[in-house]
Formats: C-alpha cells, sequence, structure tokens
C-alpha cells in the first residue's frame, strides 16, 4: 500500500489496531532502503504546503469533522510526529518545517494534541531546516499553552528538550528577546522535581546564568537553582533511567558556581547547610563552596572571610568524621586562594593581611601545647595553607617554623619535643606536596629555603635523643624528598647521622632502623654515593666473620638486622654490586674456613651462610620486581661463582663442608633461578649446554668458576646412581636452573624421553632425599610441560608401563607405589596446564585406585596437588599455560567426583572420592566452583567429620573465601549445621590443631555478616556461650580469633 | 555528641611507643627459637606449621589485656585510650582469676569516665574467660569522685541495670568499635 492509503485508511477506519498496523506498516516501509526514498517523497508530498492534497491540512480538516473524537485528534499529530521523528534530517526543506512549525504551535492550544505536539516539535527543532526563525512562535506556544503542573514527566521532558535544543542552536534569538524569555521560563520551571528533568533544567539554567543579562533575574534564578541544594534525591534500587545523586550534585554545582551574583546570596545559605547538615550535606556544601568561591570572587571572600572561617574551623577542630575534615580543608584553602588570589607572588614579602594572618596567628597559638590533641587539626590547617597561594605559604612557614623552633628550644619542654618535630614533619611534608606542581629549582625561593639550617640544626640533635628520633627522621626524610632543597654536604652531613642510629647497640636503635632505612633509600635515588661510601662499609664491618653461637640470640638478631638493612639499602644496581662482593666474600670465609670448625659450629655456621645467600636472594628478587635489567649480568659472575663454591664442597672428602647442607643448597638454588629467569633465551641456551655438560658428563668448568680449585682427579656425576649424596643433593642446583628456561631452548640430550625415563629411574630408585626426589620432579615437569610434543615417547611409556607396573599394581608393595604416584602427578599436572590431550588419561589412573586401601590416601589427594597453582609451571618460568585449564579440568571432573561421594555401595571409594572432592575444591579458586556450591557444601560438611585435620582445615579455608564476594549467603540453609561442626572444631578439648580451631573461629566471625540475622537468632545463644569456652583456649592466638568472633556475633541484631 | 557537655577539649595524645612493632624485635623473637633465617617476610606455610607444632601453653597475660582494651575509643574525642593515656598496660593486674583494671581520666572531673569504664568492662565481659573476676577502677587520686565512679562500675547490679538502656549500649559499642 502506498504511504497516501494508508493514511487514508487509517483516517476513516480510526480504530486503535489500525492505528498501530498502519504505523508499523510505514515504519518498516521507511526503514527499507529500497523503499525509503520513494516513501520519503510521498511523505513530502504529504508533508507541504495545502497545494498538496494528502498533507496534514488534509488531516487536520479531517480533524475538525471528527473533533467529537478526542483520541482521533490525539492519534493524528500523534503519527505525524512518530513519522516525522524517523524522518531523515537532510530530507525536510525549511518550507516543510516552517508549515510544521506552526501546525504544531496551533496544536499546543489544544489540550488534547499539545503531547504529540511537544513530541513533534521535539524532534523537528533538532532538525537543520528548522531555523532560529521559529524560535519565538515556538516559545510563544509553549510559554503561552504548556501548563507544566498538569504534565506527566516525559512530556515535561519533552518541553526541556525542545527548550534545550533551541537555545544550543539559535541562542542569538534567544537573546534578542532576553527578559521575556528568563521571565517565563523560571516561571515555567519553577516546581520541577523529577531528577531526569533537572538534570536538563541545570544545563539550560547553566547556560542561562553564564551568557544571558540576568541582572533583573538573578534573585529568580538564584530561587529556582538554589531551592534544590542541597540536593537529597537517592536513587530507588535498579533504578533504570542510572541517574545517581552524584549527577544531579555536579549539574547543580555548574549553575551554583555559574555567575558572581549569586555570592551574596549563597553564603548564608552555605553556612546554615553546613551547620544543620548531615555528613553527606556537609560534605556537598563544603564541595559547593570550594567550586563558588573563585567565582563569587576575592571581595566577597574578603568580606565574609571571618564568618566562613569560623564555620570551617568548626568542621575542621571538632570534624565529624576524617572525610569532612578533608573537605572543609580543601575549602578553606579555596577561600584562602580566592583571597589573596590578587596579588602577585612579589607581593608581601614578608607581610599579609586579613584572614591568612589572623588563621595563622590563631593556629600557632594552639601550637603552643604541641602535644594537645587540638595541635593536630591546627597543623593541618596550616599544612593546607602551603597549597594555596605562594605568598600565603611564605607566610605561614615564616611564621611557623621559626615558633615550632623556638618552642623546641626552650628547655622546660622537652618532654613535648617528640610532638613538635611531629608537627614541623607534617609541614616540611605539605612544603614538598606543595612544590611538586610548580617546579622551583632554586632553594632559596622554596618557602623551607631560609630556614633549613635552624631546623637542620636541631634534627641533628634530636637524632641523638631516643624519644626525638622517630619525628626527627620523618622531618628528614620530608627534607631529603624536596627535590634541590639540600646540597650535597648537607647530605653527607644527614648520612652520617643517621648511620650513627645504625650502627647503634641498644634496643632503641633498632627500634628506629625501618624509618632510618626508608631515609637512606630515599637518599641513595638521588645520591647513592654517599650510602655507597659511608653506610655500607659501616654495615659490612658491622657483619661478624664468624658465625655468632648457637646459644647467641641477640648477635644473629644482630646479624639478621644488619642482613635486612642491606637487603633493603643495596637494591640500586651500583649498590647491588657492592653488596654482592661483600657477601660473596664472607660466604666464602664462612664455607672454606682456614682452622676446621669444631663439630657444635658446623650448623651456626651453615646457618649464618644460609642468611647470607637468603639475603642475596630476597634482594634479587626486589630487584626482580622493581624491573632492574642489570640481574641478568650476574649469570656471568655470581652463578659460577656459587657453582663453584658447591661443586667444590660437595666433592671434598670431608664431610663437614659447610657448603653441602641442603638447605643452602636449595637457597643457593632460588639465586640461580631467579637469575636465570631474567636472562635471554640466547643466553639461556648457552648455559644449558654447559649446565648439561656438567651434570651428564661430568665437566663443570665451563660452569663453575671461582677461588676455590676443584681438584681435577674428582669425578662428578650427581645422576650417576653410585655417586655419594652429597654430591645428588645437587641435582637441587640443576632444577633450580632448569626450571625458567624459555620454551624454545633444547634441552641438549640425544633422546629426551630416554633422559626423562633415567631421572625417573633415578629419583625412584637411587635419589635418597624427599628434597632430590622433589627436585628431579618439578625439572620433569618444567621439561615436560614446555617441550611435551618431545616428550611422546615418554608421555606414552608412562601409561602403559610405568602407570599400570608401579602404581595400578597391587602387588607392589605402598612403599613403592607412594613416591611413583608423586611421579605420576608432577607429569599430570605438566599435561594438564598445557592441555595436552593425554592429560586426562592420567587422573583417569588416579580414579582406578580410589579403593585401594594402600595408596587410596596419596592417590585422593593428588587431585587438589595436580591443579594448585605452583612455584614452578608460573608465567615467569615461561611455562605454557593455556587459558581456563582448571575449569576444563574442574568441569570433567567434578560431576564425577560428586556421584562417586554420594554413592554408598562402596564406602571406601566414597571416601576417597569425598577426600579428591575435597582436595580439589580447596586447591581451586572459588569462581570455578561456586556455581556448583549447592550441591558441594553438603559434602564439605561431611568433609569436616574426616578424621584428617589437614583436610578440615581446607575445608574451612573453603568455606572462608566462598564468603567473601557476592554470593556469600549461598550457605544460608546450610547455616544451623555449619555453626554446629564450627563450634564442635573451634575448642582444643575436641580440636587438637590450633589451625583448624583458628579457622573455624574466623568462620563463625564471618557467618553473622554473610547470613540474614532471622536465620542466626535462634543460634545467637548457644554461640555466645560456646564461644566462652574458646577465650580459654591455650594459644593465645586462638584466644584472639574467639574474641573478634564473639563481638561479631554480640553485635549482630536484627 | 555536638550537645553533650566536653569535659576536656583539648586532651593530651600521647605518641605510643608500643604502636611501632619494629623489625628488629621480630628479629631478636625469631633468633631465639631457631638459627635458621626464614627470609624477612615469613611465609604463611611457616606460620602455619609454626601455631600447629608446639604444644606450650600460652597463659592470659597482661599485654593480651591491654590488647583488648587499648584500641577502645574515647567518647569525647577521636582518639583511642591508649592514646589518651587513660589505660596503659602497667595499669593492668592478674592474680589468679581477678583481672584489675586501673584507668586514669584525662581530667579529674571528667564526667565520662563513667563510660569509659563501663566500655572496659562490657569489652572484657565479652573478650575473656568466665572464670576471671573483673575489677575496673579509677586511678587512685585521678577523679573527683573517685570512690563513687569506683562503686559504681564494680556494682554487678548497676551495670546489669545500664545495658538495658538501648541508648546507652549504642554508646558503648560505638566506643568499642570506633565511629563511622
Amino acid at each position: 500500500m502506498s504511504a497516501e492509503r494508508l493514511v487514508r485508511t487509517w483516517i476513516t477506519s480510526q480504530r486503535a489496531e489500525e492505528v498501530t498496523e498502519i504505523v508499523s506498516g510505514m515504519l518498516s516501509r521507511l526503514s527499507s532502503p529500497s523503499l525509503i526514498i520513494n516513501t520519503n517523497r510521498n511523505f513530502q508530498r504529504l508533508n507541504r504546503s495545502p497545494r498538496c492534497r494528502q498533507s496534514p491540512w488534509r488531516v487536520s480538516d479531517r480533524r475538525r469533522r471528527l473533533s467529537a473524537n478526542k483520541r482521533s485528534r490525539f492519534t493524528c499529530v500523534e503519527l505525524l510526529s512518530a513519522v516525522l521523528s524517523r524522518c531523515p534530517a537532510d530530507k525536510l526543506n525549511r518550507q516543510a518545517a516552517k508549515v510544521l512549525t506552526t501546525f504544531y504551535c496551533s496544536k499546543m492550544e489544544d489540550t488534547e494534541t499539545v503531547v504529540p505536539a511537544l513530541k513533534g516539535l521535539a524532534s523537528l527543532t533538532k532538525l537543520p531546516s528548522s531555523t532560529s526563525e521559529d524560535v519565538p512562535n515556538i516559545l510563544d506556544a509553549i510559554f503561552e499553552h504548556v501548563k507544566m503542573k498538569g504534565l506527566v514527566q516525559s512530556v515535561r521532558f519533552q518541553v526541556f528538550t525542545i527548550i534545550d535544543t533551541l537555545l544550543a542552536r539559535h541562542r542569538d534569538a534567544f537573546k534578542t528577546i532576553n527578559d521575556s524569555f528568563l521571565g517565563r521560563y523560571i516561571a515555567l520551571v519553577e516546581g520541577e522535581k523529577d531528577p531526569r528533568n533537572l538534570l536538563l533544567a541545570f544545563a539550560i539554567a547553566r547556560v542561562l546564568l553564564i551568557e544571558f543579562d540576568i541582572t533583573n533575574f538573578f534573585e529568580s534564578l538564584f530561587n529556582i537553582t538554589f531551592c534544590y541544594f542541597p540536593i537529597t534525591f537517592r536513587p530507588p534500587p535498579n533504578d533504570p533511567y542510572g541517574i545517581s545523586t552524584d549527577d544531579l550534585r555536579q549539574a547543580l554545582r555548574g549553575c551554583l558556581n555559574a555567575t558572581p551574583s549569586f555570592g551574596p546570596l549563597a553564603i548564608p545559605v552555605f553556612l546554615e547547610k553546613l551547620a544543620a547538615g548531615s555528613p553527606t550535606t556537609k560534605r556537598d556544601t563544603l564541595q559547593s563552596m570550594s567550586l563558588c568561591f573563585p567565582v563569587y570572587g576575592s571581595a566577597l571572600a574578603r568580606s565574609h572571610a571571618r564568618q566562613l572561617w569560623n564555620a570551617l574551623k568548626l568542621e575542621i577542630f571538632q570534624p565529624t568524621d576524617p572525610i569532612t575534615e578533608e573537605f572543609a580543608l580543601k575549602t578553606t584553602q579555596s577561600l584562602i586562594k580566592t583571597i589573596y588570589a590578587e596579588q602577585s607572588p612579589e607581593f608581601g614579602n614578608g607581610d599579609i593581611e586579613g584572614l591568612a594572618r589572623d588563621a595563622c596567628e590563631e593556629c600557632i597559638s594552639i601550637l603552643r601545647e604541641p602535644e594537645k590533641s587540638q595541635a593536630k587539626p591546627a597543623i593541618k590547617v596550616l599544612c593546607a595553607f602551603m597549597s594555596t597561594t605562594p605568598s600565603v605559604a611564605r607566610y605561614t612557614v615564616a611564621q611557623t617554623v621559626p615558633y615550632l623552633v623556638k618552642l623546641y628550644t626552650k628547655t622546660d619542654n622537652i618532654a613535648s619535643r617528640p610532638s613538635i618535630l611531629l608537627l614541623l614533619s607534617e609541614l616540611i611534608a605539605a612544603s614538598r606536596d606543595s612544590m611538586k606542581n610548580l617546579h622551583i629549582s632554586d632553594a632559596s625561593e622554596k618557602p623551607l629555603g631560609p630556614f633549613k639550617d635552624e631546623i637542620l640544626g636541631i634534627l641533628t640533635s634530636a637524632l641523638k635523643t631516643p624519644p626525638s628520633r622517630d619525628p626527627a627522621l620523618a622531618c628528614l626524610l620530608g627534607f631529603v624528598s624536596t627535590g634541590g632543597l639540600l646540597t650535597d654536604e648537607e647530605l653527607a652531613f644527614i648520612v652520617h647521622g643517621v648511620d650513627d642510629i645504625l650502627s647503634e647497640e641498644s634496643e632503641e636503635g633498632e627500634e628506629a632502623s625501618a624509618p632510618a632505612l626508608k631515609l637512606l633509600v630515599t637518599i641513595s635515588l638521588t645520591a647513592s654515593h654517599h650510602v655507597k661510601e659511608q653506610t655500607l662499609p659501616l654495615l659490612f664491618g658491622m657483619l661478624s666473620d664468624n658465625a655468632p653461637p648457637r646459644d647467641a640470640a641477640i648477635e644473629r638478631a644482630k646479624a639478621w638486622r644488619i642482613l635486612s638493612a642491606l637487603n633493603t639499602l643495596c637494591r640500586r644496581p651500583d649498590l647491588f654490586e657492592t653488596l654482592v662482593i661483600s657477601l660473596n666474600t664472607k660466604l666464602d670465609l664462612l664455607c672454606m674456613p682456614s682452622d676446621t670448625p669444631a663439630p657444635e659450629e658446623l650448623e651456626p655456621r651453615a646457618a649464618y651462610a644460609h642468611s647470607i645467600l637468603t639475603t642475596l636472594h630476597q634482594t634479587i628478587l626486589a630487584k626482580v620486581d622493581d624491573g632492574h635489567v642489570d640481574v641478568a649480568k650476574y649469570i656471568e659472575s655470581l652463578v659460577p661463582r656459587l657453582f663453584n663454591l658447591f661443586i667444590y664442597s660437595a666433592l671434598d672428602p670431608d664431610k663437614n663442608m659447610i657448603a653441602s647442607d641442603p638447605r643452602l643448597i636449595t637457597e643457593a638454588g632460588n639465586i640461580i633461578g631467579a637469575i636465570t629467569q631474567t636472562v635471554s633465551a640466547q643466553r639461556q641456551q648457552k648455559f644449558v649446554q654447559t649446565l648439561f655438560n656438567a651434570y651428564l658428563d661430568g665437566n663443570y668448568k665451563d660452569i663453575a668458576d671461582g677461588p676455590q680449585k676443584i681438584p681435577l682427579s674428582t669425578v662428578f656425576a650427581p645422576l650417576n646412581p653410585a655417586a655419594p649424596k652429597k654430591q645428588r643433593n645437587l641435582v637441587i642446583l640443576m632444577a633450580s636452573a632448569v626450571l625458567p628456561l624459555h620454551k624454545e631452548i633444547r634441552i641438549p640430550v640425544p633422546d629426551l624421553s630416554g633422559f626423562f625415563k633415567s631421572l625417573v629411574s633415578w629419583g625412584l630408585a637411587d635419589a635418597g632425599t624427599d628434597l632430590q626426589q622433589e627436585s628431579a620432579w618439578k625439572m620433569l615437569c618444567a621439561i615436560v610441560n614446555k617441550r611435551s610434543a618431545d616428550a611422546s615417547t615418554f608421555i606414552k611409556f608412562m601409561l602403559e608401563d610405568f602407570g599400570p607396573q608401579s602404581i595400578a599394581n597391587r602387588s607392589c608393595p605402598p612403599e613403592k607405589r607412594n613416591p611413583a604416584i608423586r611421579v605420576w602427578i608432577w607429569v599430570s599436572k605438566a599435561l594438564l596446564v598445557c592441555n595436552h590431550t593425554d592429560g586426562s588419561q592420567f587422573t583417569e589412573l588416579l580414579f582406578q585406585v580410589f579403593d585401594d586401601e594402600a595408596i587410596k590416601w596419596s592417590a585422593a589427594t593428588s587431585f587438589g596437588e595436580i591443579v594448585r597453582t605452583d612455584m614452578v609451571l608460573t608465567k615467569h618460568n615461561y611455562a605454557s599455560i593455556k587459558m581456563l585449564y582448571a575449569q576444563r579440568f574442574l568441569r570433567q571432573i567434578l560431576p564425577r567426583m560428586i556421584t562417586g561421594a554420594h554413592d554408598s555401595t562402596d564406602p571406601e571409594s566414597q571416601i576417597s572420592h569425598l577426600i579428591a572432592l575435597t582436595s580439589l575444591i580447596s586447591s581451586v579458586p572459588k569462581a570455578l566452583y561456586i556455581h556448583d556450591m549447592p550441591k558441594l557444601i553438603p559434602l564439605l560438611v561431611r568433609g569436616l567429620d574426616l578424621p584428617d585435620h589437614n583436610i578440615r582445615y581446607q575445608v574451612i579455608n573453603t568455606f572462608l573465601s566462598v564468603a567473601e564476594g557476592d554470593s556469600a549467603d549461598i550457605v544460608s540453609e546450610h547455616a544451623p549445621t555449619l555453626i554446629q561442626t564450627m563450634l564442635r572444631n573451634s575448642t582444643a578439648a575436641n580440636m587438637s590443631s590450633a589451625r583448624v580451631r583458628i579457622s573455624a573461629l574466623k568462620y563463625l566471625g564471618v557467618l553473622p555478616t554473610i547470613v540474614r540475622y532471622d536465620i542466626l537468632h535462634p543460634h545467637k545463644a548457644t554461640v555466645i556461650r560456646q564461644l566462652a569456652v574458646s577465650l580459654d583456649d591455650p594459644k593465645r592466638t586462638v584466644r584472639k580469633e574467639a574474641v573478634a568472633a564473639r563481638t561479631t556475633w554480640f553485635k549482630s541484631s536484627g | 555528641m555536638a550537645s553533650v557537655q566536653i569535659f576536656n577539649p583539648n586532651p593530651t595524645v600521647f605518641i605510643s611507643p608500643s604502636a611501632k612493632a619494629s623489625a628488629a624485635s621480630r628479629h631478636l623473637q625469631a633468633a631465639k627459637k631457631s638459627l635458621w633465617m626464614n627470609g624477612p617476610e615469613p611465609r604463611s606455610t611457616s606460620e602455619d606449621s609454626e601455631t600447629d607444632d608446639d604444644d606450650e601453653e600460652e597463659a592470659i597475660d597482661q599485654e593480651e589485656i591491654f590488647d583488648l582494651i587499648r584500641k577502645i575509643y574515647d567518647p569525647e574525642h577521636p582518639n583511642t585510650l591508649e592514646e589518651l593515656r587513660v589505660v596503659s598496660a602497667p595499669q593492668i593486674s592478674i592474680e589468679k582469676n581477678t583481672v584489675k583494671v586501673e584507668f586514669t581520666p584525662t581530667v579529674p572531673h571528667c564526667g565520662m569516665s563513667t563510660l569509659i569504664g563501663l566500655s572496659i568492662r562490657v569489652r572484657l565481659i565479652r573478650s575473656l574467660p568466665t572464670r576471671f573476676k573483673l575489677d575496673i577502677v579509677v586511678k587512685p587520686g585521678s577523679h573527683q569522685s573517685e570512690h563513687a565512679v569506683n562503686k559504681q562500675l564494680n556494682d554487678k547490679e548497676r551495670v546489669a541495670a545500664a545495658l538495658e538502656n538501648p541508648a546507652l549500649v549504642k554508646t558503648v559499642e560505638d566506643c568499642l568499635s570506633g565511629r563511622d
């Protein structure tokens, strides 16, 4: 049907269903690309002038005849507006727009058609063919005929949209009718309450306030904006319009600070709201004031300064809460900035008049008692002044610093000296922070410049008295971190003073060491030579060459303190180099003593060497975290040196070599691993070649280099079955070096699967200790994961030979089968993480032995270990990690485990399934199983009755992690059971493991926060009574949790 | 709080030395236990095994009770009782099953003393095993109506009655948990 006929049918039929049908029919034609032009032509003809027969005029003619039917008049205009809103902008010419405008304006007279007419105008005014010529007509029609109070929100919204659009497009046309428009507009918007409309109304008001001549109207405009202040609107839950309180606040603030003429009227309103309001109102008022002061101007700010300061002072000195206090300080800053904005920086070098002066004096008089609680807000105000204008900042410093220094030097104030320094440190920090945006390089121009000698003077003396030490260090930290304030000599002087603290033996010296180190680290950022030349020699000197004896705990603590200080200080490349050299020397001395140490000295010595290695490792880790690139170069120096030391010690026939202690070897391995990780793939390839040369062929020359001369006659073959235990331990070093190899590194062995097989048999048959075995398995896991394509023969061997013979074979003794499961876990893990197709066959074998008394425990708990993330297969170690591997694994396994744990036909296997399930669940992030939680909860609760403490601990932790986050209340229906079980696990009489008791109590403490009170209420009395038992637990940490849990239960109420 | 008379508008705030949990003393603790350094950050696993391994009983001591009450807030100020030196560790004594806590009001005419005392009592009732008898007193000579306050704080009936008053309980809860 043509558009003409559609309209005609609609006019005659007058039925609602048909109307919708026609509209949709028309719309579908309009939107179909092939018809759109044609339809538009028709449409334009329809719309064009009285000349055309099929025109809106014709429609309105009909309308006149049908005027008895209100609905028809309505739908008639409605149809036109609907069509218009979908009409492409360029299809409507000026003539048509003009006609339509007149048409719509005339429709406003009719209360029945005003709604669709407004809708039509809203679309029409947006079209380019609607011009400023139409503005007066539209406005007249709206102001004359639209009665806002009688219209619903959506229609009022159209009115605002029309005015907003016109105002945006034809602002000059509005300006010519300034007064008549403003007066009528103000009357129109009065009483608007809907947030959607207000957002638009505020935007319009801002334009009016800024661009129009509001001389005659500012009071009315003030009334129609300030009546909304402060915004108390709170969006309903799930508000589809998404208007937040903050949106409204921002929009309203845009009006409040749009014109200076509001100032005199606004300040009393602000003061009133500030005094009487809730914390939210106070904050809103304070923020609005901060934004308004600069606009209202300095003259007004000056005349109301006293009044405003008195109100703000109250919020700062008797704050309702810290956030409001913070806002009040910001508002004070804005006030001061506004008052003194006009003064040039050169002005008033010494003196300043007005509020800044008065407030400064007021605050300084409070500082007279620096230890009192009011001193804190007072210094906050002064600190806030630092970030206002340069002249105020200078004045503040010139008043405050000499005053505090004088206060400090007064002899009767010794007790309050720490408080004075604390206040001073805050001022220094504020001064530093105010400089950040200004970039002043000359020290004399900084506000603190003139006073630094004076301050440094008192700080030097303060460093020597323990109670003042911490605040003095805080002051120095502020000084040092102000760029360019101190000279090189002054820095050297400070380093010297701080070194005295570090070298002090007393307990106070130890207490101050953390802030002292922080200060030195800050200094080393800009002037590391002071630390290198002064501090490091001092610390190395304090570190004794000999290990503290077993019973010398104080000595040992001192050594650890120095080592941890070195760890903090020596992260910069140049300082780290010094550290490596010095600690290596110490290590050699310890491990290669000139005289044979007595047997009782051996362990302390090894422990001391271990602490040195640990320090190196920690420092390297910290450097890697900070992205230092110099770590990689230590593969040339530190790594060969460590290999040399440990190979030498392993080959030496002497049994008491310090460096053959596996704990030292492990730590050295950690260092080697951390360095290898940072090295490029090329260098790794070279390194791994020398490594395998050493371990497989005994050719250690290329990997070891150091002061100890390894005798040529000895054979190095740690992987040889006949090798002594001391040598076999060095596999730990090999494994650490292999773990972080890149994926593309080829392992330099002729047959990878053969190497794996020999490694497995070495690990199971020859490795003497767990540590050796685990190292072998980790190495195996890392390589299989990265190079699974080269290992297919090995994987086949594992599945077809090893699994059936060494694990599933029930005639094999359990002490052989259990270690075999360990290999199995590591290989499964390697394959699972890279989503290898054979991975599932490995887990299948474990299910098969669930009913086997001898090994079912190891098999069941291994599921957790297989899926748990560990330190071997990590991104940093370049492992091949496929996305969502754990999800896939869980999806495969979980249903089977749930079924198995419910199936009571075979109790043995049922328990195994339950154990496997708890082990699996507690090893993966909760996102993976949270959807299955309803099914899992009953099983997990059963897991809490298993005798094994470790499982109970894991299960409770699983519940704890489920308790965090969105779906925490998932446990609600099981709450009574959970309460009972947790209470059972929380008393020392029923549960011997403190770890489980702590977790159970933690969970009891969490329950009231996640479960509705009405569910918990029946249990409240019992829980509180039962928890009293745990309050008397023998362990302090348990009691602490019991107190926390009991407090939460006391507080929870309906 | 604004409407209530403020008894001490500007009390002294002390910098508490015990607030600095120094790394050094941690080193010393660890050094007494073991020859071996576990690294600056104790690993969680080693911590876990630590709590499980030894069966040594740790009795409730002065420091532990102080830990329970030091974080209570003063009803008038945003400071803790520790910061205002209203309570301190040496003012706590334990004898078998009696705990005596002495506290020092910031000014002798402090009308908040009973509220502070009540807060301390409520905290300890909730946190100590029931075998303990609590004795809460103001420091002798630190309050003008010392006797009355002490009597009020240690009278079971009056404490129970006070805890029936919802407004008072709310104020006590605020002191115990800090203000929002």
